[in-house]
């Protein structure tokens, strides 16, 4: 978004010393690979900063071995020597930029794709864990702020601390007794600078949730514009958003003074050390210490020692957000991963009972969501499971296709234990049908080849037309080639379902795991979901996770699930006869209270 | 798009005035935008009107500061020649160096202050005008201008339109330095001077093209980076597919793709400042060795002062900066009238739905509701020709009674429901209310007489209760809690953690759909209207829950008239009376029992409607 995102480091995201260095060797371990490069890189602005540093000394032998000594030769000789250095510090900083950059940028790029690797490895339970929008923010906002780093400030943050550096070695060098009585100003400006750069932090960071109010107060507006005026409110929230953006304004005013006492401190300090210099500078010339080649070369450093301290206070909060940032990447590499597969896991093929014994599970080792289950479910037979939400049919469901692991007792497919299964194989054979479909950016046909990336345009037609919906996509004025993130190609609810089938159908899996939608979609495509579902059953293992009567109806067994176990089992005829909880929502339905568990 | 950090570092870090090298140095947030346009210079220059005392004491502390500055060199070099080589007193020259510094540092800070105060108060003033100008602008405006177009013009314009207008009273100092600087040097040694300068005005050159290169670059950058972005989002809100059919190489080989893009990318940006970067810094290196070449030779000749020759090197050093911001201010004021003009567009936008001069009351007694079409043509392009969306409508709804719309998708039954408040213009023909045109009453009243619940919930980030109390936020809790009641809604509502004073909405608790409809159904009985209108407002209730709020909107419907759009039979046959529409025309009226025993077309598009068969009693 355009908005000024200030830099700014919270309290708690800002790294103390200990773990700035951690994160620092961290990064050096990392780097291994580029670490040639990242050595010339560093190389090279070494180099460039000392060609910044030879331009006074240069300007310092012209005045006192030439002009000085009316000596017109050794002018010249300064000159030349200025002509190279001029033309070694054009290259060496060209190149650095170029060095730095290939460096940081294949340091990044790898990071992208580690932390993504490694995000994709996690089971189920760690995105039960934590919030898709922080995952995506580490993905984006944090490696953006080390993008930003890496183009922006990290030639201009490491050359300001080798100039400010080279400067005072320099400086001591030339006269240390001047000098000394300069860095009389240092603390003042070191002190200003410090407090400055906590203060800006502060600041900024206010103006950043000040411009996030501003923001969403504007988005809100607008998106309810209809409603706002519908119900004549118009003036009122005008008045209200002025008040957000009022805030605003105060806060970025808030952070303009800091700069406005901050700077002139700067600015004053050369000056003020600039005097210094000429008036002392000047009796030591006259007491023969010095040089008047020595004063100018000592007045022209001046301004390369107060304007790197000036921008390490301003770059650093870039440094220090890029830092965090980086913190949070790599304890997002140091999460374990939870479902794996052993040294000694195997493929499976083919159809096989799913024999579940003595399984109980709990949520992150919380209370238990699953106790003592005990199921077998045979080749071909279809399983309704209901019961009451949270009961813990879906999280069984989500056991029998690996989702998790049960904390105690097995899951097995035929006579071996999912967990000796290699999950890759695991998937081909036990799909899962979400309640809503999912769909990602890109067209249908790809879409539906997620199930099976190398299936042909051929098998995705087929798997279409098995669940009799290939009409109904050929017939959009794309075809199955129709972008669904595109404007006006949106697909409805309903067909969204079609397509998530349409996957499990060209995955053909031997077990399928439906979760029933709890509402209903769009009516016009209903139908054709309900009818394609029960194609797609057709011949296999179906585990269905009903919310309605009508489904389990039609298994062959039903499972009620209640707190944890499985209470009731048999067929729906047998469980009606049986008069316990599935009779009772049996006979809640036929008099009318409600269609749905 | 993500002008975000970049922007922020132009304001955090740096400072577009002379002081701050990195400022521009490293990025320029100068924008290649073609063609400024007069409307955008204009606006910059009517708002800059309205500021003008702030600016012009930031143009005159501007002046204050210059002449500070430029005075430093000068003092150099008197106390180099007279004191140091001459032998006079230094002391004076030192004190005077330092007065200089003083005075030019105050006025830096006073300068910089009225720079951003004037910026951001323009900036603030323009973001309060949009705002209300667009809560103004009618329904057709919003529907072709998508809320994050919109969103951009309170929000990225604004902001190249505020870096503008800071820029102007420092650049400003900074053509006063150049002038200055010029005109003391060239008093010193002409010759020298234009030596000296020759390579400078290069470096302004160089300065635009660089921004206008690097710019399109730094988009093609974030452009990738939000590609990369949508794989990382869609991968994770679809983790649960992607898991289920073990598609994970698929994204990962999908994001190593995206990750290389972005890294190109951001190799050709490098690549365009390691052109660009080095050449700038090497150009003053050309004048300062001309100055001490040529200006060494000088001095040994006797025409010139060593304190001579330190001052130029100095003053060839001070004009870096300022060039360097010239180039960038031509590029910044090209984005920002570029941004003026999408500024001034929606502005420019006069409301197409406003009250007449004198509006009509509508009458407060006597049987209240009517409700009258008459001949009622309507198409939301006038432009397009042929179909309209009604054509030549006539229905009269009489006072109290309910009434259901039916009628397949595109048939035309939102547009009524959308007509009556006067959120569009009829083309043709005419819609009353108790007797009166509604284009003669004011809007305020006839919103206020007229309540739209949408199929489309939109609720406010904020609590339950100023939701339901949106029509009048000063009502209290017992009228709020009643609506809820006819709503169906008071059930849930106390049932979550802080009941009414929940906060929903993005960052709060999050609603279903159902019960978000129900929250919308109740804000709308609260405003007590005379014709509540209720467009499918309860499409995502969960049928097994929908009885609840039909008894309860039975009691509502029976005291004022209503006008329901609705699929489901049930719904459907709360109404008096069921209007049949079917390409912008009645078709059939009748009771919903009648129609479905006569009208074959009807139950066909009921039927395309239905719900799945064993869906429990209706």
């Amino acid at each position: 978004m355009g908005w000024s995102m200030a830099h700014g480091t919270t309290d708690e995201a800002r790294l103390g010393f200990a773990g700035t260095g951690a994160v620092l060797r961290r990064t050096f371990g990392y780097g291994r690979a580029y670490r040639g490069g990242a050595v010339s890189a560093v190389g090279l602005l070494v180099l460039w900063t000392l060609t910044l540093l030879a331009g006074p000394l240069l300007v310092r032998r012209a005045i006192d071995e030439g002009i000085a000594k009316g000596d017109g030769s050794q002018l010249n000789a300064s000159i030349a020597m200025y002509v190279v250095v001029a033309l070694a510090s054009y290259l060496s900083f060209r190149f650095a930029i170029l060095q730095l950059a290939k460096v940081g940028e294949a340091f990044l790029r790898d990071m992208r794709t580690r932390v993504f690797d490694k995000l994709l490895q996690q089971s189920m339970a760690f995105y039960d864990r934590e919030k898709a929008g922080v995952l995506v923010s580490r993905m984006t906002s944090d490696v953006d702020s080390l993008q930003e780093l890496i183009q922006f400030g990290l030639v201009m943050f490491t050359s300001a601390a080798l100039l400010l550096v080279g400067t005072t070695m320099l400086l001591f060098f030339l006269s240390w007794k001047l000098m000394l009585l300069c860095l009389v100003a240092m603390p003042v400006v070191t002190i200003a600078s410090v407090k400055f750069q906590r203060d800006s932090n502060r600041a900024y960071l206010l103006v950043r949730d000040r411009i996030a109010d501003t923001l969403s107060s504007l988005q809100e507006g607008l998106s309810g514009v209809r409603v706002v005026q519908a119900f004549a409110r118009e003036h009122i929230e005008s008045a209200r958003f002025a008040e957000a953006n009022r805030d605003l304004y105060r806060t970025h005013m808030a952070a303009v003074r800091i700069q406005c006492w901050y700077l002139p401190i700067v600015e004053f300090a050369g000056a003020a050390t600039t005097a210094v210099a000429l008036g002392v500078g000047g009796w030591m010339v006259s007491e023969g210490e010095m040089t008047v080649g020595t004063i100018v070369a000592f007045i022209l450093l001046l301004s390369s020692l107060f304007e790197p301290v000036q921008q390490l206070s301003q770059l650093f909060n870039m440094v220090q957000s890029a830092a965090a940032s980086l913190n949070k990447l790599f304890s997002l590499l140091d999460e374990p991963i939870l479902v794996t597969d052993r040294p000694s896991a195997i493929a499976v093929h083919g159809r096989a009972p799913i024999v579940i014994e003595g399984v109980g599970f709990s949520y992150g080792g919380g209370e238990p969501v699953l106790s003592n289950v005990n199921l077998e479910i045979g080749v071909g037979e279809r399983v309704a499971f209901v019961g009451p939400t949270g009961a813990g049919k879906s999280t069984l469901a989500k056991l029998i296709a690996r989702f998790y692991d049960p904390s105690v007792g097995s899951i097995c497919l035929g006579d071996i234990d999912l967990r000796d299964i290699s999950v890759r194989s695991l998937r081909t054979e036990i799909v899962v049908v979400p309640q809503e479909g999912y769909l990602f950016s890109g067209s249908i046909a790809e879409n539906i080849r997620v199930a099976r990336p190398d299936a042909s345009d051929d098998e995705v037609r087929e798997a279409l037309d098995r669940i009799g919906v290939l009409g109904k996509f050929e017939a959009l004025p794309t075809g199955l080639e129709t972008q669904v993130q595109e404007r006006g190609n949106r697909l409805s609810a309903g067909e969204k379902q079609l397509v998530s089938l349409a996957r499990a159908a060209l995955a053909d899996p031997s077990v399928l795991i439906l979760d029933e939608a709890t509402s209903s979609v769009d009516p016009g495509t209903e139908a054709m979901v309900e009818s394609a579902m029960e194609t797609l059953m057709q011949g296999r293992t179906v585990i269905a996770i009903a919310h309605r009567l009508s489904t389990s109806q039609r298994c062959d067994r039903i499972a009620v699930v209640a707190e944890g176990r499985v209470v009731e089992l048999g067929s729906h005829g047998e469980l009606v006869a049986a008069g316990g909880h599935y009779a009772d929502l049996y006979t809640a339905w036929v008099s009318g209270l409600g269609g749905r568990f | 798009m993500k002008f975000g950090p970049r922007e922020a570092i132009a304001l955090t870090a740096t400072t577009p005035d002379g002081k701050s090298e990195l400022g521009d140095r490293l990025r320029s947030s100068a924008d290649g935008v073609e063609g400024s346009s007069r409307a955008g210079w204009a606006l910059i220059a009517a708002t800059a009107r309205e500021e003008w005392p702030g600016i012009a004491f930031g143009m005159l502390a501007g002046l204050l500061y210059t002449a500070g500055r430029v005075a430093v060199p000068l003092l150099i070099q008197l106390g180099l020649d007279r004191g140091v080589n001459d032998g006079e007193p230094l002391l004076p020259w030192s004190l005077a160096i330092v007065g200089a510094g003083l005075f030019s540092a105050c006025f830096l800070g006073l300068r910089r202050y009225l720079a951003f105060r004037n910026a951001r108060i323009i900036e603030a003033r323009l973001r309060d005008r949009i705002f209300a100008h667009v809560q103004r602008l009618h329904f057709s405006f919003h529907d072709a201008n998508a809320t994050g177009e919109l969103m951009s013009r309170g929000n990225t314009d604004l902001q190249h339109f505020q870096n503008f207008v800071t820029l102007v009273p420092l650049a400003f100092g900074n053509v006063l330095i150049v002038v200055m600087v010029t005109i003391i040097m060239l008093v010193l040694h002409p010759l020298l001077a234009v030596l000296a300068l020759a390579s400078l005005p290069f470096v302004n050159v160089l300065g635009r093209m660089f921004a206008q290169e690097l710019n399109p670059a730094i988009m093609r950058v974030q452009q990738e980076a939000a590609e990369l972005a949508t794989v990382v989002e869609e991968t994770v809100s679809g983790v649960r597919v992607v898991k289920g059919f073990g598609a994970e190489p698929v994204q990962a080989s999908k994001l190593a793709a995206e990750a290389g893009d972005v890294h190109d990318a951001a190799l050709v940006s490098s690549a365009i400042r390691a052109r660009y970067l080095p050449a700038m810094e090497l150009l003053p290196s050309i004048g300062l060795i001309t100055v001490l070449g040529y200006g060494g030779h000088l001095v040994l000749d006797g025409e010139l002062t060593i304190g001579e020759l330190v001052s130029f090197n100095i003053y060839v050093l001070m004009l870096i900066q300022p060039l360097r911001m010239l180039g960038m201010i031509v590029a910044n004021g090209q984005r920002a009238s570029a941004a003026g003009v999408r500024i001034a567009e929606v502005l420019d936008t006069a409301p197409a739905i406003i009250d007449v001069g004198s509006p009509t009351a509508l009458p407060d007694t006597g049987e209240l509701g009517r409700v009258e079409f008459r001949d009622v043509d309507f198409g939301y392009h006038p432009a397009a020709t042929g179909a309209g969306v009604l054509r030549a409508l006539s229905l009269t709804i009489e006072p109290g009674e309910s009434v259901a719309l039916v009628g397949a998708t595109g048939s035309g039954k939102s547009t009524v429901a959308r007509l009556l408040p006067r959120f569009y213009e009829v083309d043709g023909g005419a819609i009353m209310i108790d007797g009166v045109d509604v284009r003669e009453v004011g809007r305020r009243e006839l919103r206020k007489a007229v309540s739209i619940v949408f199929e489309e919930t939109f609720l406010f980030s904020s609590s339950i209760r100023d939701n339901i109390a949106f029509a009048d936020p000063e009502v209290d809790l017992a009228t709020v809690v009643r609506a809820a009641e006819l709503a169906g809604a008071d059930a849930f509502i106390r049932e979550l953690p802080d009941g009414y004073d929940t906060e929903i909405g993005e960052r709060g608790f999050s609603l279903s759909g159902g019960q978000r409809q129900r929250i919308a159904i109740a804000r709308a009985i609260l405003a007590d209207p005379r014709v509540l209108v209720l467009d499918d407002a309860t499409s995502a209730v969960d049928p097994a829950k929908e009885h609840e709020i039909r008894d309860a909107l039975g009691e509502v419907m029976e005291r004022r008239t209503t006008i329901v759009i609705a699929h489901r039979p049930a719904t459907i046959a709360l109404a008096d009376r069921v209007v049949f529409l079917d390409e912008g025309q009645i078709i059939a009226e009748g009771t919903h029992d009648v129609l479905l025993a006569t009208n074959a077309r009807y139950r066909e598009v009921l039927a395309a409607d239905r719900d799945v068969a064993d869906e429990g009693p209706v």
